[in-house]
Protein backbone atom coordinates (compact mmCIF):
# COMPACT_ATOMS: atom_id res chain seq x y z
CA UNK A 1 0.00 0.00 0.00
CA UNK A 2 3.14 2.17 -0.26
CA UNK A 3 2.44 3.66 -3.12
CA UNK A 4 -0.44 5.58 -2.32
CA UNK A 5 1.87 6.92 0.73
CA UNK A 6 -0.36 6.62 3.37
CA UNK A 7 1.28 7.32 6.98
CA UNK A 8 0.90 4.09 7.98
CA UNK A 9 0.77 1.71 5.03
CA UNK A 10 1.34 -1.22 7.01
CA UNK A 11 -2.41 -1.15 8.58
CA UNK A 12 -3.75 -1.44 5.05
CA UNK A 13 -3.14 -4.33 3.55
CA UNK A 14 -4.87 -5.56 0.03
CA UNK A 15 -6.60 -8.68 -1.12
CA UNK A 16 -3.87 -10.22 -2.70
CA UNK A 17 -1.63 -9.85 0.56
CA UNK A 18 -4.66 -11.41 2.03
CA UNK A 19 -4.70 -14.59 0.21
CA UNK A 20 -0.71 -14.86 0.36
CA UNK A 21 -1.21 -14.68 4.56
CA UNK A 22 -4.17 -17.03 4.86
CA UNK A 23 -1.24 -19.73 6.98
CA UNK A 24 -0.06 -17.13 8.88
CA UNK A 25 0.15 -18.24 12.32
CA UNK A 26 0.46 -14.84 13.64
CA UNK A 27 -2.33 -13.48 11.85
CA UNK A 28 -6.26 -13.25 12.68
CA UNK A 29 -8.40 -12.49 9.97
CA UNK A 30 -11.59 -11.34 11.43
CA UNK A 31 -14.94 -10.42 9.46
CA UNK A 32 -17.18 -7.61 10.84
CA UNK A 33 -20.70 -6.99 9.15
CA UNK A 34 -23.77 -4.90 8.99
CA UNK A 35 -24.98 -8.23 6.95
CA UNK A 36 -25.77 -10.18 10.27
CA UNK A 37 -25.62 -13.27 8.42
CA UNK A 38 -23.08 -12.77 5.47
CA UNK A 39 -20.22 -14.51 7.49
CA UNK A 40 -22.32 -17.71 7.56
CA UNK A 41 -23.43 -17.86 3.76
CA UNK A 42 -19.40 -18.03 2.72
CA UNK A 43 -16.07 -16.22 4.35
CA UNK A 44 -12.64 -15.93 3.71
CA UNK A 45 -10.65 -19.27 4.66
CA UNK A 46 -9.76 -19.02 8.15
CA UNK A 47 -11.43 -16.09 9.64
CA UNK A 48 -13.35 -15.67 12.60
CA UNK A 49 -16.61 -13.74 12.36
CA UNK A 50 -16.84 -11.17 15.25
CA UNK A 51 -20.65 -8.71 15.60
CA UNK A 52 -20.28 -5.23 16.49
CA UNK A 53 -23.39 -6.00 18.52
CA UNK A 54 -23.50 -8.97 20.10
CA UNK A 55 -19.42 -9.79 20.52
CA UNK A 56 -18.28 -5.87 21.41
CA UNK A 57 -20.94 -4.05 23.07
CA UNK A 58 -22.36 -4.72 26.34
CA UNK A 59 -25.84 -6.49 25.84
CA UNK A 60 -27.63 -4.03 28.49
CA UNK A 61 -26.15 -0.83 28.25
CA UNK A 62 -25.24 1.00 25.26
CA UNK A 63 -21.63 0.89 25.96
CA UNK A 64 -18.67 -1.53 24.71
CA UNK A 65 -17.61 -5.13 26.67
CA UNK A 66 -14.93 -4.53 29.76
CA UNK A 67 -11.63 -5.72 29.48
CA UNK A 68 -11.73 -8.65 30.28
CA UNK A 69 -15.07 -9.65 28.40
CA UNK A 70 -12.19 -8.11 25.49
CA UNK A 71 -9.56 -10.74 26.48
CA UNK A 72 -12.28 -13.83 26.52
CA UNK A 73 -13.61 -12.91 23.19
CA UNK A 74 -9.83 -12.50 21.65
CA UNK A 75 -9.14 -15.69 23.20
CA UNK A 76 -12.06 -17.80 22.10
CA UNK A 77 -11.30 -16.54 18.16
CA UNK A 78 -7.54 -17.79 18.84
CA UNK A 79 -6.34 -14.01 19.47
CA UNK A 80 -3.39 -13.36 21.72
CA UNK A 81 -1.62 -9.97 23.04
CA UNK A 82 0.63 -10.16 19.61
CA UNK A 83 -1.43 -11.17 17.36
CA UNK A 84 -1.90 -9.14 14.11
CA UNK A 85 -5.26 -8.78 13.37
CA UNK A 86 -7.02 -7.92 10.02
CA UNK A 87 -10.00 -7.04 9.71
CA UNK A 88 -12.50 -6.79 6.46
CA UNK A 89 -15.94 -6.90 6.30
CA UNK A 90 -19.59 -5.30 4.06
CA UNK A 91 -20.51 -1.66 3.68
CA UNK A 92 -17.05 -0.79 2.10
CA UNK A 93 -15.43 -1.60 5.35
CA UNK A 94 -17.84 0.60 8.01
CA UNK A 95 -17.74 -2.60 10.63
CA UNK A 96 -14.52 -3.29 10.25
CA UNK A 97 -12.92 0.16 10.81
CA UNK A 98 -15.58 -0.12 13.52
CA UNK A 99 -14.08 -3.91 15.28
CA UNK A 100 -10.97 -2.36 14.69
CA UNK A 101 -11.78 1.09 16.47
CA UNK A 102 -13.00 -1.25 19.25
CA UNK A 103 -9.79 -3.34 19.55
CA UNK A 104 -7.77 -0.03 19.70
CA UNK A 105 -10.23 1.05 22.91
CA UNK A 106 -8.68 -1.81 24.21
CA UNK A 107 -4.64 -1.41 23.64
CA UNK A 108 -4.35 -4.07 20.66
CA UNK A 109 -2.99 -1.64 18.09
CA UNK A 110 -1.78 -4.93 16.04
CA UNK A 111 -4.50 -3.94 13.52
CA UNK A 112 -5.00 -3.21 9.45
CA UNK A 113 -7.60 -3.42 7.14
CA UNK A 114 -8.37 -5.49 4.01
CA UNK A 115 -8.60 -2.57 1.50
CA UNK A 116 -11.86 -2.60 -0.66
CA UNK A 117 -13.02 -5.13 2.20
CA UNK A 118 -15.20 -8.01 1.48
CA UNK A 119 -17.00 -7.29 -1.64
CA UNK A 120 -13.52 -6.26 -3.49
CA UNK A 121 -12.72 -10.35 -2.39
CA UNK A 122 -15.69 -11.43 -3.67
CA UNK A 123 -15.56 -9.40 -6.99
CA UNK A 124 -11.87 -10.10 -7.77
CA UNK A 125 -13.99 -14.31 -7.48
CA UNK A 126 -11.70 -14.85 -4.60
CA UNK A 127 -12.79 -18.42 -2.49
CA UNK A 128 -15.34 -18.51 0.32
CA UNK A 129 -15.68 -21.00 2.72
CA UNK A 130 -18.54 -21.78 4.70
CA UNK A 131 -16.23 -23.88 7.52
CA UNK A 132 -15.95 -21.99 10.53
CA UNK A 133 -12.21 -22.26 11.44
CA UNK A 134 -11.40 -23.42 15.51
CA UNK A 135 -7.88 -21.95 17.19
CA UNK A 136 -6.60 -23.03 19.82
CA UNK A 137 -7.46 -20.78 22.56
CA UNK A 138 -5.30 -17.32 22.77
CA UNK A 139 -3.51 -15.78 25.63
CA UNK A 140 -4.82 -12.85 26.68
CA UNK A 141 -3.59 -10.66 29.29
CA UNK A 142 -7.01 -7.87 29.78
CA UNK A 143 -5.91 -4.35 29.73
CA UNK A 144 -6.31 -2.62 32.57
CA UNK A 145 -8.44 0.06 31.71
CA UNK A 146 -10.55 0.46 27.96
CA UNK A 147 -8.28 3.41 26.53
CA UNK A 148 -11.52 5.41 25.78
CA UNK A 149 -9.99 8.69 26.51
CA UNK A 150 -7.51 8.50 23.98
CA UNK A 151 -9.95 7.47 20.40
CA UNK A 152 -13.14 7.89 21.52
CA UNK A 153 -15.43 11.21 22.65
CA UNK A 154 -18.59 11.10 24.24
CA UNK A 155 -21.51 14.09 24.13
CA UNK A 156 -20.04 16.08 26.45
CA UNK A 157 -16.84 16.64 24.81
CA UNK A 158 -18.30 16.97 21.42
CA UNK A 159 -20.42 19.88 22.97
CA UNK A 160 -17.08 21.49 24.13
CA UNK A 161 -15.49 21.05 20.96
CA UNK A 162 -18.62 22.36 19.04
CA UNK A 163 -18.43 25.69 22.02
CA UNK A 164 -14.92 25.73 21.29
CA UNK A 165 -15.23 26.00 17.39
CA UNK A 166 -12.74 23.08 17.01
CA UNK A 167 -13.07 20.86 14.27
CA UNK A 168 -15.87 18.40 14.23
CA UNK A 169 -16.63 16.16 11.21
CA UNK A 170 -20.07 14.92 10.21
CA UNK A 171 -19.72 11.74 8.32
CA UNK A 172 -23.55 11.25 7.56
CA UNK A 173 -25.01 11.58 4.08
CA UNK A 174 -26.10 15.63 3.12
CA UNK A 175 -29.46 15.22 3.75
CA UNK A 176 -28.79 13.83 7.15
CA UNK A 177 -26.50 16.71 8.00
CA UNK A 178 -29.19 19.08 6.95
CA UNK A 179 -31.64 17.63 8.97
CA UNK A 180 -33.96 16.95 6.10
CA UNK A 181 -34.16 13.41 6.96
CA UNK A 182 -33.53 11.14 10.67
CA UNK A 183 -31.97 8.23 8.96
CA UNK A 184 -29.60 7.66 6.20
CA UNK A 185 -30.64 6.65 2.72
CA UNK A 186 -32.56 3.21 2.21
CA UNK A 187 -32.04 2.70 6.03
CA UNK A 188 -34.56 2.31 8.05
CA UNK A 189 -35.29 4.89 11.26
CA UNK A 190 -32.97 4.40 14.12
CA UNK A 191 -35.01 6.40 16.55
CA UNK A 192 -34.65 10.27 16.66
CA UNK A 193 -36.63 12.83 17.54
CA UNK A 194 -34.43 15.68 15.87
CA UNK A 195 -32.86 16.18 12.50
CA UNK A 196 -29.84 18.31 11.97
CA UNK A 197 -25.90 18.49 12.95
CA UNK A 198 -24.01 19.66 15.59
CA UNK A 199 -23.28 23.32 15.57
CA UNK A 200 -19.80 24.35 13.67
CA UNK A 201 -19.82 20.57 12.27
CA UNK A 202 -18.05 19.98 8.93
CA UNK A 203 -19.89 18.03 6.70
CA UNK A 204 -17.57 14.87 4.66
CA UNK A 205 -19.86 12.05 4.53
CA UNK A 206 -17.62 8.79 4.74
CA UNK A 207 -18.09 7.87 0.85
CA UNK A 208 -15.71 10.91 -0.10
CA UNK A 209 -12.79 8.04 1.00
CA UNK A 210 -13.58 5.47 -1.06
CA UNK A 211 -13.15 4.95 -4.82
CA UNK A 212 -15.93 2.89 -6.37
CA UNK A 213 -14.43 -0.46 -5.77
CA UNK A 214 -14.32 0.37 -2.08
CA UNK A 215 -10.63 0.96 -1.91
CA UNK A 216 -9.05 4.16 0.18
CA UNK A 217 -8.01 6.83 -2.26
CA UNK A 218 -4.69 7.98 -2.51
CA UNK A 219 -3.30 10.25 0.04
CA UNK A 220 -3.38 13.49 -2.31
CA UNK A 221 -7.15 12.88 -2.48
CA UNK A 222 -7.59 12.72 0.75
CA UNK A 223 -6.09 15.50 1.43
CA UNK A 224 -7.59 17.97 -0.56
CA UNK A 225 -10.66 16.21 1.00
CA UNK A 226 -10.41 16.35 4.42
CA UNK A 227 -7.43 19.73 4.40
CA UNK A 228 -8.22 21.78 1.33
CA UNK A 229 -11.92 21.27 1.21
CA UNK A 230 -13.30 20.52 5.06
CA UNK A 231 -10.51 22.51 7.03
CA UNK A 232 -8.80 20.13 9.16
CA UNK A 233 -4.99 20.32 9.39
CA UNK A 234 -2.33 17.87 11.19
CA UNK A 235 -2.28 18.05 14.74
CA UNK A 236 -5.87 19.46 15.05
CA UNK A 237 -8.22 17.74 17.64
CA UNK A 238 -10.63 16.06 15.37
CA UNK A 239 -14.28 14.46 16.98
CA UNK A 240 -15.65 12.37 13.81
CA UNK A 241 -19.37 11.19 14.26
CA UNK A 242 -22.07 9.62 12.17
CA UNK A 243 -25.42 7.87 13.43
CA UNK A 244 -24.53 5.47 15.78
CA UNK A 245 -20.63 5.46 14.93
CA UNK A 246 -19.57 2.80 12.50
CA UNK A 247 -19.14 5.04 9.37
CA UNK A 248 -16.82 7.72 11.82
CA UNK A 249 -14.90 4.56 12.49
CA UNK A 250 -13.83 4.53 9.23
CA UNK A 251 -13.25 8.31 8.48
CA UNK A 252 -11.65 7.69 11.73
CA UNK A 253 -9.50 5.13 10.38
CA UNK A 254 -8.95 7.62 7.43
CA UNK A 255 -7.87 10.33 9.39
CA UNK A 256 -5.30 8.52 11.90
CA UNK A 257 -4.08 5.76 10.19
CA UNK A 258 -3.95 7.53 6.66
CA UNK A 259 -3.18 10.82 6.65
CA UNK A 260 -1.61 10.69 10.21
CA UNK A 261 -3.47 12.57 12.59
CA UNK A 262 -2.72 11.96 15.69
CA UNK A 263 -5.03 13.26 17.65
CA UNK A 264 -8.93 12.01 16.44
CA UNK A 265 -11.70 10.79 18.49
CA UNK A 266 -14.77 8.91 17.34
CA UNK A 267 -18.14 9.97 19.33
CA UNK A 268 -19.77 7.04 18.79
CA UNK A 269 -22.95 8.43 20.58
CA UNK A 270 -23.08 10.15 17.35
CA UNK A 271 -26.67 11.47 16.53
CA UNK A 272 -28.75 8.79 18.06
CA UNK A 273 -28.23 10.39 21.16
CA UNK A 274 -27.00 13.86 20.27
CA UNK A 275 -30.29 13.95 18.18
CA UNK A 276 -32.27 12.88 21.02
CA UNK A 277 -30.73 14.51 24.12
CA UNK A 278 -33.01 17.00 25.86
CA UNK A 279 -31.30 20.81 24.87
CA UNK A 280 -28.71 20.13 23.05
CA UNK A 281 -27.85 22.50 20.59
CA UNK A 282 -28.59 22.11 16.72
CA UNK A 283 -28.11 23.31 13.45
CA UNK A 284 -29.79 23.55 10.27
CA UNK A 285 -28.50 24.78 7.10
CA UNK B 1 -53.52 -17.69 14.01
CA UNK B 2 -50.83 -17.72 10.85
CA UNK B 3 -52.33 -19.38 7.14
CA UNK B 4 -51.25 -23.49 6.34
CA UNK B 5 -47.67 -23.22 4.75
CA UNK B 6 -46.48 -20.01 6.74
CA UNK B 7 -47.83 -21.77 10.11
CA UNK B 8 -45.64 -24.68 9.34
CA UNK B 9 -42.47 -22.60 8.55
CA UNK B 10 -42.86 -20.69 11.30
CA UNK B 11 -43.44 -24.29 13.82
CA UNK B 12 -40.33 -25.62 12.28
CA UNK B 13 -38.45 -22.75 13.34
CA UNK B 14 -39.31 -21.93 16.77
CA UNK B 15 -38.96 -25.81 17.03
CA UNK B 16 -35.11 -25.27 15.62
CA UNK B 17 -31.69 -24.35 18.10
CA UNK B 18 -30.45 -21.25 17.08
CA UNK B 19 -27.34 -22.67 14.95
CA UNK B 20 -29.81 -24.80 12.93
CA UNK B 21 -32.30 -21.78 12.23
CA UNK B 22 -29.65 -19.83 11.59
CA UNK B 23 -28.43 -22.68 8.86
CA UNK B 24 -32.20 -22.96 7.77
CA UNK B 25 -32.42 -19.26 6.94
CA UNK B 26 -29.34 -19.37 4.46
CA UNK B 27 -30.70 -22.33 2.89
CA UNK B 28 -34.10 -20.24 2.21
CA UNK B 29 -31.35 -17.19 1.48
CA UNK B 30 -30.02 -19.36 -1.36
CA UNK B 31 -32.92 -19.82 -2.50
CA UNK B 32 -34.22 -16.26 -2.84
CA UNK B 33 -32.88 -15.95 -6.24
CA UNK B 34 -35.07 -19.33 -7.65
CA UNK B 35 -38.24 -16.90 -6.64
CA UNK B 36 -37.80 -15.09 -9.23
CA UNK B 37 -40.51 -15.57 -12.13
CA UNK B 38 -39.94 -18.18 -14.83
CA UNK B 39 -40.02 -17.95 -18.76
CA UNK B 40 -43.26 -18.27 -20.10
CA UNK B 41 -44.77 -17.04 -16.53
CA UNK B 42 -47.62 -14.15 -17.17
CA UNK B 43 -48.58 -12.67 -14.08
CA UNK B 44 -51.99 -10.08 -13.04
CA UNK B 45 -49.81 -7.54 -11.47
CA UNK B 46 -45.92 -6.88 -11.45
CA UNK B 47 -44.45 -3.88 -9.47
CA UNK B 48 -40.72 -3.03 -9.86
CA UNK B 49 -39.23 -0.42 -7.75
CA UNK B 50 -36.68 0.73 -5.56
CA UNK B 51 -37.65 2.35 -2.42
CA UNK B 52 -36.00 4.61 0.15
CA UNK B 53 -36.25 2.03 2.87
CA UNK B 54 -34.68 -0.96 0.70
CA UNK B 55 -30.73 -1.29 -0.25
CA UNK B 56 -31.81 -2.30 -3.63
CA UNK B 57 -34.44 -2.68 -5.99
CA UNK B 58 -37.46 -5.56 -5.66
CA UNK B 59 -39.76 -6.95 -7.75
CA UNK B 60 -42.76 -8.63 -6.62
CA UNK B 61 -44.83 -10.12 -9.34
CA UNK B 62 -48.30 -11.60 -8.69
CA UNK B 63 -50.12 -14.12 -10.51
CA UNK B 64 -54.45 -14.86 -9.30
CA UNK B 65 -56.03 -18.08 -10.04
CA UNK B 66 -59.59 -18.14 -11.15
CA UNK B 67 -60.30 -19.71 -7.56
CA UNK B 68 -58.38 -17.23 -6.23
CA UNK B 69 -55.53 -18.54 -4.89
CA UNK B 70 -52.06 -16.24 -4.64
CA UNK B 71 -48.72 -17.19 -6.51
CA UNK B 72 -45.86 -14.69 -5.78
CA UNK B 73 -42.76 -14.42 -7.78
CA UNK B 74 -39.51 -11.90 -5.86
CA UNK B 75 -36.52 -10.67 -7.38
CA UNK B 76 -33.84 -9.16 -5.32
CA UNK B 77 -31.19 -6.49 -6.02
CA UNK B 78 -27.60 -8.24 -5.51
CA UNK B 79 -27.00 -5.49 -2.02
CA UNK B 80 -30.15 -7.05 -0.55
CA UNK B 81 -29.54 -8.51 2.98
CA UNK B 82 -29.59 -12.46 3.40
CA UNK B 83 -32.20 -11.63 6.25
CA UNK B 84 -34.49 -10.37 3.55
CA UNK B 85 -33.55 -12.81 0.94
CA UNK B 86 -34.07 -15.53 3.25
CA UNK B 87 -37.84 -13.81 4.31
CA UNK B 88 -38.41 -13.64 0.18
CA UNK B 89 -37.97 -17.54 0.08
CA UNK B 90 -39.77 -18.15 2.98
CA UNK B 91 -43.09 -15.91 1.98
CA UNK B 92 -43.24 -17.10 -1.45
CA UNK B 93 -43.37 -20.98 -0.01
CA UNK B 94 -45.86 -19.79 3.12
CA UNK B 95 -48.19 -17.61 1.00
CA UNK B 96 -48.38 -19.45 -2.00
CA UNK B 97 -52.02 -20.36 -2.50
CA UNK B 98 -53.57 -17.94 0.20
CA UNK B 99 -56.35 -15.67 -1.33
CA UNK B 100 -55.60 -11.78 -1.66
CA UNK B 101 -57.88 -11.32 1.82
CA UNK B 102 -55.74 -13.58 3.59
CA UNK B 103 -52.47 -11.87 2.19
CA UNK B 104 -53.51 -8.95 3.45
CA UNK B 105 -54.41 -10.03 7.03
CA UNK B 106 -51.25 -11.60 7.78
CA UNK B 107 -49.45 -10.59 11.03
CA UNK B 108 -46.02 -9.43 10.80
CA UNK B 109 -45.23 -10.62 14.13
CA UNK B 110 -44.48 -14.07 12.98
CA UNK B 111 -40.91 -12.48 11.67
CA UNK B 112 -39.43 -12.42 15.15
CA UNK B 113 -40.49 -16.33 15.36
CA UNK B 114 -38.27 -17.14 12.49
CA UNK B 115 -35.25 -14.79 12.68
CA UNK B 116 -35.11 -15.22 16.09
CA UNK B 117 -34.52 -12.20 18.69
CA UNK B 118 -30.71 -12.26 18.33
CA UNK B 119 -31.28 -11.31 14.78
CA UNK B 120 -34.23 -8.67 15.01
CA UNK B 121 -31.91 -5.29 14.59
CA UNK B 122 -33.01 -2.25 14.11
CA UNK B 123 -30.89 -2.38 10.54
CA UNK B 124 -32.67 -5.28 9.62
CA UNK B 125 -36.02 -4.09 9.79
CA UNK B 126 -36.28 -4.93 5.91
CA UNK B 127 -36.96 -8.33 6.72
CA UNK B 128 -40.70 -6.87 7.12
CA UNK B 129 -40.37 -4.84 3.98
CA UNK B 130 -41.22 -7.94 1.62
CA UNK B 131 -44.58 -8.87 3.67
CA UNK B 132 -45.58 -4.97 3.16
CA UNK B 133 -44.59 -5.26 -0.45
CA UNK B 134 -46.74 -8.73 -1.32
CA UNK B 135 -49.36 -6.99 1.05
CA UNK B 136 -49.63 -4.02 -1.31
CA UNK B 137 -49.77 -5.49 -4.58
CA UNK B 138 -52.29 -8.05 -3.13
CA UNK B 139 -54.26 -4.91 -2.00
CA UNK B 140 -53.80 -3.51 -5.66
CA UNK B 141 -55.27 -6.69 -7.11
CA UNK B 142 -58.19 -6.33 -4.82
CA UNK B 143 -59.04 -2.69 -5.42
CA UNK B 144 -58.78 -3.72 -9.16
CA UNK B 145 -61.01 -6.36 -8.71
CA UNK B 146 -63.47 -4.67 -6.94
CA UNK B 147 -63.39 -1.79 -9.32
CA UNK B 148 -64.09 -4.43 -12.10
CA UNK B 149 -67.06 -5.48 -10.11
CA UNK B 150 -68.49 -1.78 -9.95
CA UNK B 151 -68.25 -1.44 -13.37
CA UNK B 152 -69.85 -5.02 -14.19
CA UNK B 153 -72.96 -4.08 -11.91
Amino acid sequence: MSDKNYAHPEALVSTEWVADHLADSHLRIVESNEDILLYDTGHIQGAVHIDWRSDLQDQTIRDYITPQQFAALCERNGISNDTTVVFYGDKSNWWACYALWVFRLFGHTKVKIMDGGRDKWVAEGRHLTRAVPHFAHGHYTAPEIRCDAEIRAFYDQALAQSRAGMSLIDVRSPAEFRGEVTHMPEYPQEGVLRGGHIPGAASVPWKMAVKDDSTFKSVNELRQIYEDEAGLQPGQDVIAYCRIGERSSHTWFVLTYLLGYKNVRNYDGSWTEWGNKVGAPIERN
Amino acid sequence: MYPGKLSQIISLFEALPDAEKRESLISYAAAASKQGPRDGEAFDLEDIRKDEECTDTVGVFLRVSPERHCAFRVTLGPQVQTLTKAMTAILCKGLDGLTPEEIIDVPADFVPKIVGAELVRQRSQTVYYILTRMKGIARVWLNRERSAAAQGA
